[in-house]
């Protein structure tokens, strides 16, 4: 996928996507960062042809994303929100289930492929056992995986994912990454997640996107993109950035007093 | 609550309304200031050689079949302040060309598609909401039946006319008004029933539901048309009757689960049964006297909204 020069505003006087343009690669996992505000959700929603760009364009598979038919596009791409609501007597599998609609039409009964690609999802997502399990049974994570259970049935090579670890505890964030993360290299998804936790995005992401005040002001391999600088130019946050053989990359934020009081600081103040 | 558990009170509650729906036919049918036995009635509706069957067959039978009708267009529309639109448009034309009275369920129809409108287009505010949805109801509503009743200060010749139209006393019904509102109102069953796997869709979020596929606001126009076409066919022959459309979906909900295929027909025999009881309970209990149903109902409906407000349960739309 590619955006060029893409503009989104609802209003006319803060613009909250100037001018944006970069690719997204095929096959791999892209991460998007930035503050509060920065257009994160919002260049999500523009590449999952939610929000439609006051100016520019998005191209996918060669053609313009806005003239592609809803149905078409739902096919190419399918997105977990952050924040999704649903009948709490609804069934995993029903819901699941809805992931079939771009594939066939309304009426017309089941086919094999729309089974099979259930019991994948459902598979994918170890939700087997509970399927007949209404979803306000199930704890923060299971629905979580309901709900990414619901975008795999679409069968789609490309996955959005919008900040997918909020709301959860920290087993279940990791639970949740490691099994978009595995899915995503089995199946050679281009998936494309917002989230909040740089070391979460370092670890998780070949390709990193940052983003501050609409634009973008970094793209590229998290290794090579995160620093110290970076992070403090971005986030306005004052941050330790190491290596270790164990973790990899990570990066830790600390206080400015602190650190100038701190005896370490002759070890890091080079790097601050 | 289980899946397995949901389906098994589904199971009780449909049995559990249409036994309550078939008494209340035969109470309804068989009570009031003509009295026969059920016998008698079933044999003198066969021979037609029994004059009190005859009686009940022209008078009441009409009005019992238009009530269960109306109860069930009126549950299943379900959308609120649709129904005051349809009366006042329905009046309008009434008391202007009183010679259209028979197109009456085509001017509800558009009368109550634009009170949708109105109401859609006034609670829209990045989504809907419903409890946004039923205040505006209510005030749009309260609106249309303000025109609506200033047209009964105008001392002409339609004002009994119009008083047909604004408050549902369902007596006078001829098979005529019966065969409208079977034809109309089966009509717009069917075609709710032909649309509940995209209702099953659009309780998701709308981002949700495009995400899917799904040409979200073509959809709930569709959807919405549905339910302007029953509201309107209840309101144009059984007159205006508030609540209904708001308390039986939220009990059926709560009784059969939120899976509209099962909604709908639950909601539909739930719907008749409460006009029904209503309607017999008004003509019965202080007879020769009637209460009309809709004062019945705007009794039950407005606590009913009450209870709903203070619970916090319309606030998000389970």
């Amino acid at each position: 996928m590619e955006i060029k020069e893409v503009s989104f505003s609802y209003h006319r006087k803060k613009k909250l996507l100037e001018q944006l343009s970069l690719t997204i690669p095929q096959g791999c996992t892209t991460a998007i960062i930035g503050p509060n505000g920065s257009g994160k959700s919002t260049l999500l929603g523009v590449l999952a042809a939610n929000y439609a760009p006051s100016s520019g364009t998005v191209i996918l598979d060669g053609q313009d994303l806005s003239r592609y038919k809803t149905r078409e596009v739902a096919r190419k791409l399918a997105v977990v929100h952050q924040h999704n609501t649903a009948p709490g007597d609804l069934t995993v599998e029903k819901l699941a289930s809805f992931g079939r609609l771009p594939h066939r039409a309304l009426l017309v009964p089941e086919r094999e492929a729309d089974r099979e690609a259930l019991e994948w999802a459902l598979e994918c997502t170890d939700l087997q056992d509970k399927r007949q399990k209404p979803l306000a049974e199930l704890s923060g994570g299971e629905r979580q995986r309901v709900w990414l259970a619901l975008a795999l049935t679409q069968k789609t090579p490309i996955l959005f994912l919008d900040e997918p670890t909020t709301y959860l505890d920290i087993f279940y964030q990791y639970e949740m990454l490691d099994l978009i993360q595995r899915l995503g290299q089995e199946h050679s998804l281009t998936v494309v997640m917002v989230l909040h936790d740089i070391n979460q995005a370092i670890h998780y992401s070949d390709h990193l996107i940052a983003m501050k005040d609409g634009q973008v002001v970094l793209e590229g391999a998290p290794e090579e993109i995160i620093t110290a600088e970076s992070v403090k130019s971005i986030y306005g946050v004052d941050v330790v950035v190491r290596k270790e053989q164990e973790t990899g990359l990570y990066i830790i934020p600390v206080k400015k007093k602190k650190i100038e009081s701190s005896k370490l600081r002759q070890k890091k103040i080079d790097k601050i | 609550m289980r899946a397995a558990g949901t389906t098994k009170r589904s199971l009780w509650s449909f049995a559990a309304v249409f036994g309550l729906l078939a008494a209340a036919l035969l109470w309804s049918v068989l009570s009031g200031s003509l009295q026969v036995n059920l016998p008698e009635l079933l044999q003198g509706l066969v021979t037609g050689t029994n004059d009190n069957v005859a009686i009940i067959r022209d008078l009441r039978l009409p009005r019992v079949i238009v009530a269960m009708f109306s109860g069930a267009a009126l549950a299943v529309s379900g959308v609120i302040g649709i129904s005051s639109g349809a009366g006042f448009v329905s009046l309008t034309m009434v008391t202007i060309f009183p010679a259209l009275f028979f197109w009456m369920p085509l001017f509800a129809f558009l009368g109550g598609a634009f009170a949708c409108l109105l109401v859609f287009s006034l609670s829209w505010k990045s989504g809907l909401q419903p409890l946004r949805l039923i205040l505006v109801g209510i005030a749009v509503n309260a609106t249309f039946t303000g025109l609506g009743q200033s047209f009964n200060y105008r001392g002409s010749y339609a004002v009994t006319m119009v008083n047909m139209a604004t408050t549902s006393v369902f007596n006078l019904k001829t098979w005529e008004d019966v065969r409208i509102i079977v034809l109309y109102g089966s009509i717009g069953l069917i075609l709710a029933l032909l649309v509940s796997p995209w209702c099953n869709v659009l309780v998701l979020q709308d981002k949700t539901a495009r995400n899917l596929g799904m040409h979200v606001s073509r959809v709930r126009i569709a959807v919405s048309a549905v339910a302007v076409l029953l509201a309107a066919t209840a309101t144009a022959i059984g007159g205006l009757i508030a609540f209904v459309g708001l308390l039986v979906p939220h009990i059926a909900r709560l009784l059969v689960g939120s899976d509209h295929k099962v909604l709908i027909p639950f909601s539909a025999l739930a719907g008749a049964l409460l006009i029904l009881v209503a309607d017999t309970l008004g003509r019965t209990l202080l007879a020769p006297v009637e209460i009309p149903a809709s004062i019945i109902m705007t009794v039950i409906g407005g606590p009913f909204l009450i209870f709903l407000l203070r619970k916090g349960e319309v606030n998000h739309g389970d």
